[in-house]
């Protein structure tokens, strides 16, 4: 476990203005992706033009078009979707202190795409509306489910029985989805590209009605951000300092399930996001939660943008739908994490 | 001669066998629902057939010729390849199991069928000029590096704890088939719909040269694998005590690995991934009897061949005229087994 140390109040305020400055550079770094992110494509566009057109859009500019109405709803639901799974992320990790803890790997993603494929298959319900309710459904009882297969097994939820009882109930629906797909493929025809986790021919209408719950989940994440470092401690040294953790931890769950239903609902099955970027986040800012959100949000953010412009430029003029990009950078890390971390 | 085992004396008393009777019993009841699930097979389908015209055109002396094309040319090859499919799959489970004496060890569930998979998908949608009789060779070679990856990467955990090998599986098999998934997405759509057939784990496209080649795998890797795992019966007592004994275990050990590599390539590279099969049987067999070394693999082999051709039968059956491949429903079956190992047997897996 971590060591203790003595921190002089002086050098722990120089390690917390250096964070504070970390949070404007890594801010500025998903400003950057942003407009590149914009700029880059099947026509490339100045980085003058991208600002202009946000500036004082001009509807007769063809440009401006292209970025308003293609371009910028892709880029910000890229920078959405990335924050949201990695902040989901990383407070699964630190709840159930298990690195490899993360939307994918425990089943989240399936259990929300499932419970959509399901409502599309039986009653044809793809709204905007009832979507990331259902997907919010799917993913909070596949979540419980996992848990208490977990527990329920020897050895309790350690990080081996976690991952090994949310793959197993990930293949299962997905092997339920994969019939669906069969029994119905003319309808499935929609789905098909969405279920590879794509951000291609997204429209903001989705956005704004998911972007609320999204603020709600991320605002609460950072309030209760002080709880779940010391939830990370073990949850008898949480009781011991006053920390009420059967309610945190359903509060928690709260969030995790809104922020990965969200994700699922704008962009599909987006795996090994929410799994990369709270490790990175946490080998810069160390175990303290208050920082490590917003930093894991920011470069989420970034890191999803970035792999967007891949997905784009890889094979131009096709593009690779970016779930599958996500899963080439974070399978090799997976592995790395179990070798490494996992006991 | 005691009343639980019955005495086999063959060539003079010079090779004598001493077999469990349940163990026996067990083994003609599934011979028996093996052969009741064949005949069922060769009836049940969209060209309906009468029991008496299947036995006729068995017979030879069927007059009808759609009888017996449907029987000779789709049914027949295609139940017997389900059943030797499953045969392979369940021994390769059972040899890595022991090997690796690790009780959640299988083909799929390692990442040795997406390597075979990814071979054979590659070679379609990148060659698509390429031989179809090389599909078993690039199959093998595609688990073949799978095998060495995992065995690397497992190297200094001395086999300590078995989860972690599925753990690296999943991982490996999760960025192997993102690889696959792009080339089926964006491949060449005619290419990447040939190749997405055969990766539906389509056994009911199988021919009769898909029986022929798998026939003789089962012929030669299967007593291979017996003669190998009396040996490795020596192995279940310890390292120490093997290599006391005069076992070469390292030769063993690879050996084994290889061959259950082979025998899940080859079953993969005709009929495409088939998950938990090798999971399932093993330890169904082990729930029916516990025996000798012999007994316990001919019985995960029957198991095997009969729990493919129940899924094959019921993927062709439950959704009709629809097909679901057979890959899907032995997953449906096989991840509450692998919950239910989870659940109760974790602490004998991880001895």
């Amino acid at each position: 476990m971590s060591k203790v140390t003595l921190v002089s109040p002086k050098e722990k305020n120089n390690f917390r203005s250096t964070l504070s400055l970390g949070i404007l550079f890594a801010f500025g770094l998903c400003i950057i992706m942003f407009v590149l992110h914009i700029s880059i494509g099947a026509k490339p566009l100045s980085y003058l033009t991208v600002i202009n057109s946000i500036i004082h859009f001009d509807i007769r500019n063809f440009d401006h078009v292209i970025i308003l109405k293609v371009r910028l709803p892709r880029a910000i639901i890229a920078l959405t979707v990335g924050a949201s799974l990695s902040v989901a992320g990383a407070i699964m990790q630190g709840v159930t202190r298990n690195p490899l803890a993360s939307p994918s790997i425990l089943g989240l993603l399936t259990g929300a795409s499932f419970a959509i494929v399901i409502s599309y298959g039986m009653f044809g319900v793809f709204t905007p509306y009832y979507t990331p309710w259902i997907a919010a459904l799917g993913a909070l009882l596949t979540a419980i489910l996992v848990l208490t297969v977990a527990s329920l097994a020897p050895g309790g939820a350690s990080p081996l029985n976690l991952t090994l009882s949310g793959a197993a109930i990930s293949a299962f629906l997905g092997a339920i989805i994969t019939i669906f797909n069969l029994l119905d493929s003319d309808n499935f025809d929609d789905l098909r590209e969405w279920l590879t986790g794509s951000l291609a021919g997204n429209s903001l209408e989705v956005f704004y009605i998911i972007v609320p719950w999204i603020i709600i989940a991320m605002v609460a994440a950072i309030i209760l951000s002080r709880k779940i470092t010391i939830l990370g401690m073990g949850d008898d040294v949480a009781k011991g300092l006053g920390v009420k953790t059967t309610g945190l931890k359903i509060q928690l769950l709260i969030i995790v399930v809104m922020l990965t239903a969200s994700s699922v609902a704008l962009a599909g099955p987006m795996g090994f996001i929410g799994l990369v970027i709270p490790h990175i986040a946490r080998i810069v800012v160390g175990s303290d939660y208050r920082w490590i959100i917003p930093y894991s949000a920011l470069f989420g953010a970034a890191y999803l943008v970035g792999v967007d412009i891949l997905a784009r430029v890889i094979i131009a003029p096709q593009e690779i739908s970016t779930g599958i990009i996500t899963a080439l950078f974070g399978g090799p890390l997976f592995i790395y994490l179990i070798k490494t971390r996992a006991r | 001669m005691s009343n639980t085992h019955f005495t086999l004396r063959l060539l003079n008393e010079s090779i004598a066998l001493k077999l469990p009777k349940f163990a026996l019993i067990i083994i003609l009841i599934i011979c028996i629902m093996i052969v009741f699930m064949i005949v069922w097979s060769l009836n049940i389908g969209s060209f309906n057939l009468s029991f008496q015209s299947v036995y006729d055109t068995l017979k030879g002396t069927e007059t009808d010729k759609a009888a017996n094309n449907v029987v000779w040319l789709f049914r027949f090859p295609r139940t017997l390849a389900a059943i030797l499919v499953g045969i392979m799959m369940a021994l390769s489970g059972a040899a890595l199991q022991n090997v690796t004496r690790n009780g959640l060890a299988d083909p799929s569930l390692i990442g040795i069928s997406q390597g075979a998979a990814l071979a054979v998908v590659a070679s379609i949608i990148v060659f698509p000029e390429i031989d179809i009789n090389l599909r078993p060779w690039l199959a093998l070679a595609g688990s073949l590096i799978v095998a060495a990856t995992i065995q690397w990467l497992s190297f200094d955990d001395k086999a300590s704890n078995s989860l972690k090998l599925i753990l690296f599986g999943i991982g490996v098999s999760a960025f192997l088939s993102s690889i696959t998934t792009a080339m089926l997405t964006y491949g060449d759509i005619y290419n990447a719909s040939s190749a997405l057939a055969w990766l539906a784990g389509s056994i009911n496209a199988t021919n009769w040269f898909d029986v022929k080649l798998l026939s003789i795998a089962v012929l030669i890797l299967v007593p291979l694998l017996l003669i190998l795992s009396r040996l490795m019966a020596t192995l279940r007592l310890g390292e120490i005590s093997a290599i006391s004994l005069g076992v070469p275990i390292k030769f063993v050990k690879y050996a084994l690995i290889s061959l259950a590599v082979a025998l899940a390539a080859i079953a993969t590279s005709v009929v495409g991934p088939l998950g938990f099969v090798g999971l399932v049987a093993p330890h169904l067999a082990r729930l029916l009897t516990r025996s000798n070394v012999a007994i316990h693999l001919i019985l995960t082999a029957l198991i095997g061949g009969l729990l493919v051709l129940v899924a094959d039968f019921a993927g062709r059956a439950l959704f009709a005229p629809l097909q679901i491949p057979a890959g899907i429903v032995t997953e449906i079956i096989g991840v509450p087994f692998l919950i239910f190992l989870l659940l109760s047997q974790r602490r004998k897996l991880n001895k």
